[in-house]
């Protein structure tokens, strides 16, 4: 099963502690490992929100915003795409990212193909 | 001699889990499990009166259920139906011997089931345990989905149990299963990182069913049917922690809480007065504790203990044992009890256990020793609006001579008590103090 990892910063999460953040282990080292073992797809920092630029077609025409939709404290600071064979396989991945250390790691499972009838 | 329709009746209570584990594993497809399971009752029901009682009834069902789900997606191949199992299903036949999936190949190869064996039902059990209490379900889901699986009870049993229409927990239990197949949740036994927080989180719900059904037993026995499906909760659920010791021989923490719930379930009898209000551990008569089970209660927490690996569940069964054994209406030794709410308090830092352990500080140092704990718990918002913090507030108060304040404190107790039990014993002591 594939899925997206949203990799968030957390700053208002009032369970994060400064010792957890500093124990997360290094990025180099996670990439590394999962890309090696064909578990991560692929994967990139984004840049931070302010840098956004929202695009909506409303009435025919392209209509640009300056930055994001909405304000949110939880920023998506980048993503990588796994591919795992199950969701515990896929937390176990997750939990060895440093960012799950210092902020917190969305998992979202891609749409299976041809399933129309999962909401 | 047991008659057929008996033997169906008892292979329900003790097979039902490990039938639908077995085809859980091999189709991964829980909906699908549990029709094929209910499929290979009804086949049993009609045919075992004629044919005779199967030797080994469980492997029987399994077999009869593995059946059923062979054949259910053998029509949803030929009908071309895109559900999940079927797609996989396609997958398979394309390449085959990609993956081990007994029920997949056997369809794929055209092979019938005969020679298969259940293996290992323990284990099916054990992911089937892990699957329904897996912590990405919501709370209630994996409370519901865990009775339905592992005990066989209805949906609209399980809906009387939780005082809910048999539509909500319907639909609670389709969510919870749309979101195994959604999120990616599949049969098996966590990996080695996160498997000691998901036997936890498997206890936690095994505790929160027991205490569902534990809060019935304190209520004045109703005569709707609710009450009598709320208690039986209790039970459902100290036979599911059984099963769990069982298949978890390497947890101390689920002999533990087996041992818990075995030593509170066997005061059941002696928990609601002739009046029907709650009595009090000091109040209750002894005479109807259920000495068979405390002694069961005992042995377990002894072999639990002997792990050397303590844990929440242990140390609180270790507090029930003191009451226990303490002899017909004696106190046990209030300093080992406050050691081991020490000791529990340092494990679980939870207001609750605070407000608890009081009662133990009050005999050992005094009541006004336990008002200045309690008073500290007061700004916790983990009590707000709990009725037993100035229950004991008021208790305390009583004790140490200040019967006004203690007339205040109970009655802001009967403002936020919602249970009848209790409120009658409020009542009581109010009653006792002002009369």
């Amino acid at each position: 099963m594939r899925y997206l990892m949203l990799v968030l910063s957390t700053p208002d999460d009032p369970e994060l502690r400064p010792e957890d953040a500093a124990g997360a282990p290094p990025i180099e080292g996670w990439v590394a490992r999962y890309d090696a073992d064909g578990t991560r797809v692929t994967g990139d920092r984004l840049r931070p929100p302010p840098d956004a630029v929202g695009v909506r077609v409303r009435g025919g025409k392209v209509l640009v915003t300056d930055g994001p939709f909405s304000e949110t404290k939880e920023a998506v600071g980048g993503f990588d795409i796994i591919d795992a064979p199950d969701l515990d396989s896929a937390i176990t991945v997750a939990s060895e990212h440093p960012m799950a250390h210092a902020g917190a790691i969305e998992l979202r499972a891609f749409w299976p193909f041809g399933d129309d009838a999962a909401r | 001699m047991t008659t057929p329709a008996t033997a169906v009746e008892d292979a329900f209570r003790t097979e039902w889990g490990r039938v639908l584990g077995a085809v859980a594993r091999s189709t991964g497809d829980l909906d699908l499990a549990e029709e094929a399971t209910q499929e290979a009752f009804a086949t049993a029901l009609r045919t075992w009166g004629r044919d005779g009682v199967p030797g080994r009834p469980g492997a029987w069902l399994t077999t009869a259920a593995r059946r059923h789900a062979i054949d259910v997606l053998r029509r949803r191949r030929t009908e071309g139906e895109r559900t999940e199992a079927a797609a996989r299903l396609a997958a398979r036949v394309d390449a085959p011997g990609d993956s081990a999936d007994p029920v997949l190949d056997e369809v794929a190869l055209g092979l019938d089931d005969e020679g298969w064996a259940a293996d290992h039902p323990d284990d099916d059990l054990l992911r089937l345990l892990y699957t329904c209490c897996h912590p990405a379900l919501p709370l209630e889901g994996r409370v519901a989905l865990t009775l339905r699986s592992l005990t066989g009870m209805t949906t609209a049993q399980v809906a009387r149990a939780f005082l809910v229409p048999e539509a909500t927990m319907a639909q609670r239990l389709v969510r919870a299963k749309q979101r195994i197949r959604a999120t990616g949740i599949t049969f098996r036994v966590p990996p080695p990182a996160v498997r000691a927080e998901r036997t936890e989180g498997v206890l936690a719900v095994l505790y929160l069913l027991f205490t569902e059904g534990y809060d019935a037993w304190a209520e004045p026995a109703g005569d709707d049917a609710g009450s009598a499906a709320r208690r039986a909760l209790a039970d459902e659920a100290v036979r599911l922690a059984r099963l769990t010791a069982r298949v978890l021989p390497d947890e101390p923490e689920a002999r533990g809480l087996l041992a818990l719930l075995l030593l509170q379930h066997a005061r059941r009898d002696a928990r609601t007065g002739d009046d029907g209000a709650s009595r009090t551990l000091a109040e209750q008569d002894r005479a109807r504790w259920r000495r068979d089970e405390i002694d069961e209660g005992l042995r377990v927490l002894d072999d639990a203990l002997a792990a050397r690996r303590a844990g929440p569940y242990q140390v609180q069964a270790a507090i029930a044992a003191l009451h226990a054994r303490a002899g017909a209406a004696a106190d046990p030794d209030w300093v080992e009890v406050l050691g081991l709410y020490d000791v529990l308090l340092a494990m679980t830092p939870s207001p609750v256990v605070a407000l608890n352990r009081a009662v133990a500080v009050a005999e050992v140092r005094g009541p006004e020793a336990a008002l200045a704990v309690v008073d500290d718990l007061a700004d916790e918002p983990a009590l707000r609006g709990y009725h037993l913090l100035p229950a004991v507030r008021a208790e305390l108060l009583a004790r140490a001579g200040r019967a006004d304040e203690a007339g205040e404190a109970l009655r802001a107790a009967l403002d936020l008590v919602d249970r009848e039990g209790d409120r009658r014993l409020l009542r009581r002591r109010l009653a006792a103090l002002t009369g």
